[in-house]
């Protein structure tokens, strides 16, 4: 016979699942103490496994039956394996080593059929122009050019049915393309204007030599990309806190504030005179960029068609143009310019990079004035610690404030400031002192102390939010890195030396210091979490000398090894400062301890809670 | 324009979330989903609906062997039992040093016998044959040696998120199949998308099996170990390929056969079963893959097998 290629997969497919007996309710078993005597123990066992050492010795004959029941015995009290799941392990151990693994009697798994309920094979195109007129259950990549949805009568019932142009080739920029109609029974809600879609499990009409493609109820859409070309939207207004982050829309908003603007060219040939200003609706508020003259006044209600939504770092703005139409609106019901003002009322973990107009009640914590020099000359910038009870974060003013420290902590109302980030977290910049309020009481119970608070916050919150200071998190860790331990820091900029080279300042010695790179997840969302020196000390129970005396003994591999058998799968708790973007969300650590769980507890109360008798 | 290449994801993806899942629930999925991007996650979708790209799995070891393959380098296959199933799983030189070298050690201990409760955080991998059939394992990224009682506190996280995705589960069938319906049935949003192709997928199923699993394995977590016990009907059955007991090995020959010849039977779609195919899944069955290759050219010289052409295999109608 001819050779075989034979590279052994290790895949495994469902209908060969070797799965356990199906559990059989289990016999009443009086629960016996710790008080039973070691010899009764041992009787009981022999007893207990009397049919588990049967099977064992029906295919090792000259085991010791005393030998094998104590395995169970040893499987069952140490390591929690039932004698059913313990017998394969067994068995093993009595064969040897060499004779491969049988399956027991009991494969066969429940609920298998083969492979008959994998998914319909679907053949992949690229392009349109390789479909033929009776193509069926074909899957291609295509950007929907337009989406258009209209109520037909099929057989007597009233349906929606969307229609419209799609184009293939999607990713290559200036390609060439292939447009054809498509129909969509289902209607699919994810099909948009836009956006660039994976059909699956289309079929191809042929009409008139005509060519287009049909969407079915069963046909799979995965949206690759949102819709991101700007769109036209028609003359229904959005509401404001629901508009995309790109493209045309129309909104009714009134005006909060107005104010004219100056934006210089960067190439020095003059200034362009614009208004900025912000508008809001019931849901909520939007800054707005107008390159046009715009007269209208605060308090003023506006129906704005063709504005251009820009993100700027994290905050969506209003952009109106030539062609934007902007017409007075007459709603006597539309909420007045003092209800909507408080809208832009916001808490520390709700500021976004980029933000303005911005409202908020906040406690100084530390004042101080500070000098620098620019152009030569002297200049004066006060900062500080702010806190709300939803965290920390810095501000900055750029005109004196009429705070002394002995004041500190003292609660001001900000009016109209400024949110810029600084290494990821939100800081606020006051231009003016007018912004500025002294309260004479928090809003909130005086008594907490906002210059150590920490905020508990639930990872998912952590890893969709903005950057935050002063917060702690618990999940559970999912990795433990490699590079755990001792690193070299750039004796300039403190990043991590790669083999003693820093990307920016080339070789140096670098300084010493300690950290953890850890990930943790709630099953939900996933944290990467740096411990600094004292935290991972403090975690450890070690010394710095401790530390690097366990890494000499065992080397770095066996060390984090080490510590992977101390938290992976286990809580921990990390409180510090988090930093989130593309790439997800950071927690630079200042503490961080394990959390010890009962098992035993937990099982009771999932049982109650989920009533699993 | 930036924004257009960075979409069609070209960037590396956010980390993906950990799933604390059973050896049933992961095993029984035949769903997969991959994006089109370089770095879009690959996902097995399982009859609950979860998207699964990383598990966080315990167990007991059960079986660690090294495999030389066709390139020479070294892959070593494993087997790990929970109360509800096995997971299969392989550690090959993509692996990281750290996951090597405890593999090393694992090894010497499962040749000693010595019993070793495993906890890992694995990816899930899916492979689909021609027919159809699709594959999973694992490939472990970390791993570490626990003791009962981190596998008792495993086992309750995993009986929880087992539970609350069954709720899910239920809660969505009575839910219109779209989006929509499932926002309306408060379905959680990391739940929507699994669930929606899942049900399209796996049809009506049957989902007690789970809560048979769920009971036992708070039995073991509670310490109640007779409750979790079972007795076993019958010895198991030998399949022993090196012909040491007689009468043993000769049922164990026929029972190679007759699997092969079931597992063509599943497979077959008009085309037979190619050969690969059918020695990996005697495999996983248990068996020695040199003794099945032997069994299905016995199978082929005896005439219950043909091959329409080489190295397809159809049974003789």
């Amino acid at each position: 016979m001819a050779c075989r290629l034979s590279c052994s997969y290790p895949w495994r497919s469902r209908e060969c699942t070797v799965s356990t007996n199906p559990h059989e309710s289990p016999q009443p078993v009086l629960r016996t103490g710790p008080e039973r005597t070691r010899l009764a123990e041992v009787i009981a066992m022999s007893e207990k496994y009397e049919t588990h050492v049967k099977s064992i010795l029906a295919e090792c004959p000259d085991a010791d039956p005393e030998a094998v029941s104590a395995a169970f015995a040893k499987y069952e009290t140490e390591f929690f394996i039932p004698p059913q799941d313990a017998m394969r392990s067994i068995l093993r151990r009595f064969k040897g080593e060499t004779t491969p693994t049988p399956s027991s009697g009991s494969s066969g798994s429940s609920g298998a059929s083969g492979g008959s309920s994998a998914p319909k094979p679907t053949r992949k195109v690229s392009r349109l122009s390789e479909l033929k007129g009776d193509d069926r259950e074909i899957e291609i990549e295509v950007e929907i050019i337009s989406h258009n949805i209209r109520n037909q009568t099929i057989r007597g019932e009233e349906k929606q049915i969307a229609f419209g142009l799609l184009e293939d080739n999607p990713w290559e920029e200036n390609g060439e393309k292939t447009r054809w109609e498509f129909k969509d029974w289902g209607p699919n809600s994810n099909i948009t204007p836009g956006s660039v879609v994976r059909i699956e499990g289309a079929s191809v009409n042929e009409y008139q030599g005509k060519m287009s493609l049909n969407i079915n109820q069963s046909t799979r859409i995965a949206v690759i990309r949102e819709g991101t070309r700007p769109i036209v939207a028609p003359g229904e207004p959005q509401d404001i806190s629901t508009l995309p982050s790109d493209g045309y829309v129309c909104i009714v908003g009134r005006i909060l504030a107005t104010r004219p603007d100056q934006i210089h060219r960067k190439d020095g040939s003059g200034s362009i005179e614009v208004i900025r200003g912000r508008l809001a609706d019931e849901t909520g508020t939007i800054g707005f960029l107008s390159w046009e003259p715009l007269a209208h006044e605060v308090g003023t209600l506006l129906k704005i068609e063709g504005a251009q939504v820009r993100t700027f770092r994290d905050t969506p703005e209003l952009n109106f143009g030539r062609t934007t139409k902007v017409e007075v609106y007459h709603d006597k019901n539309f909420a007045d310019v003092e209800a909507l003002s408080e809208q832009t009322m916001v808490t520390l973990s709700e500021l976004r990079d980029g933000a303005k107009d911005v409202d908020a009640i906040v406690q100084i914590t530390e004042w101080a004035k500070r000098t620098f020099t620019k152009d030569g000359e002297e200049r004066f910038l006060w900062s500080g610690q702010i806190a709300d009870p939803t965290g920390r974060c810095r501000m900055s003013a750029w005109n004196e404030l009429p705070i002394t420290e002995d004041q500190l902590p003292l609660t001001v109302r900000l009016k109209g400031v400024r949110v810029r980030a600084w290494q990821g977290i939100p800081d606020i910049t006051v231009d003016d002192a007018d912004q500025v309020e002294i309260l004479d009481a928090p809003p909130w119970d005086s008594e907490l102390d906002l210059k150590n608070h920490t905020v508990e916050v639930a990872l998912h919150e952590l890893s969709t939010g903005a950057s935050r200071v002063g917060i702690s998190t618990s999940a559970l860790v999912v990795s433990v890195r490699e590079d755990s331990g001792f690193i070299l820091r750039c004796t300039e900029c403190r990043r991590v030396l790669r083999e003693g080279v820093c990307a920016d300042h080339g070789p140096n010695d670098g300084n010493s210091d300690v950290r953890l790179r850890l990930a943790i997840d709630n099953g939900l969302s996933s944290v990467s979490v740096l411990t600094n020196k004292e935290a991972t000390l403090s975690l450890l129970g070690m010394t710095e000398s401790e530390l690097q005396g366990a890494i000499d003994d065992v080397g770095q591999v066996a060390f984090v090894q080490s510590l992977r058998g101390k938290m992976l799968g286990r809580k921990m708790n990390a409180s510090g400062r988090s930093i989130v973007d593309e790439q997800g969300a950071m927690l630079l650590a200042d503490g961080a301890s394990m959390i010890e769980e009962d098992a035993g507890l937990r099982a009771t109360e999932i049982r109650a809670q989920w009533r699993v008798s | 324009m930036e924004g257009f290449l960075m979409q069609a994801g070209t960037t590396r993806a956010k980390r993906q979330p950990a799933w604390h899942i059973l050896a049933s629930e992961f095993s029984e999925a035949t769903l997969n989903e991959k994006g089109s991007g370089e770095y879009d996650p690959s996902f097995v979708i399982t009859k609950l609906g979860a998207k699964v790209n990383r598990v966080v799995v315990a167990g007991l070891l059960e079986r660690l062997e090294v495999r030389e393959t066709s390139n020479g380098s070294s892959l070593y296959q494993g087997q790990m039992r929970d109360p509800s199933g096995v997971h299969y799983f392989s550690v090959g030189d993509y692996a990281s040093e750290s996951m090597r070298e405890l593999t090393l050690e694992l090894v010497k201990k499962i040749e000693a016998g010595e019993p070793v409760l495993l906890l890992m955080v694995a990816k899930s991998k899916w492979y689909q044959t021609d027919e159809g059939a699709i594959y999973t394992s694992l490939r472990p990224e970390e791993a570490c040696e626990i003791d009962a009682q981190q596998y008792a506190l495993w086992l309750t996280r995993t009986c929880e998120d087992t539970l609350q995705r069954m709720k899910h589960f239920t809660d969505s069938l009575s839910a219109e199949p779209t989006r929509e319906g499932m926002v309306a049935a408060e379905i959680p949003e990391h739940m929507i998308d699994g669930l929606l192709v899942a049900r399209n997928h796996y049809g009506d199923i049957e989902i007690e099996n789970y809560t048979l699993n769920i009971m036992q394995a708070l039995d073991i977590a509670e310490g109640r170990m007779e409750a979790a016990s079972q007795p076993v009907a019958a010895p198991a059955p030998s399949t022993d390929a090196d012909g040491e007991s007689g009468d043993a090995a000769a049922g164990g020959e026929n029972e190679v056969k007759d699997t092969i010849v079931s597992i063509i039977e599943q497979l077959d779609q008009g085309d037979g079963v190619d050969f690969e195919t059918v020695l990996t899944n005697t495999v996983a069955r248990g068996f020695d893959r040199t003794l099945a290759e032997e069994k299905l050219d016995e199978l082929s010289n005896e005439g219950t097998l043909h091959e329409p052409r080489f190295g397809w295999f159809r049974i003789v109608a």
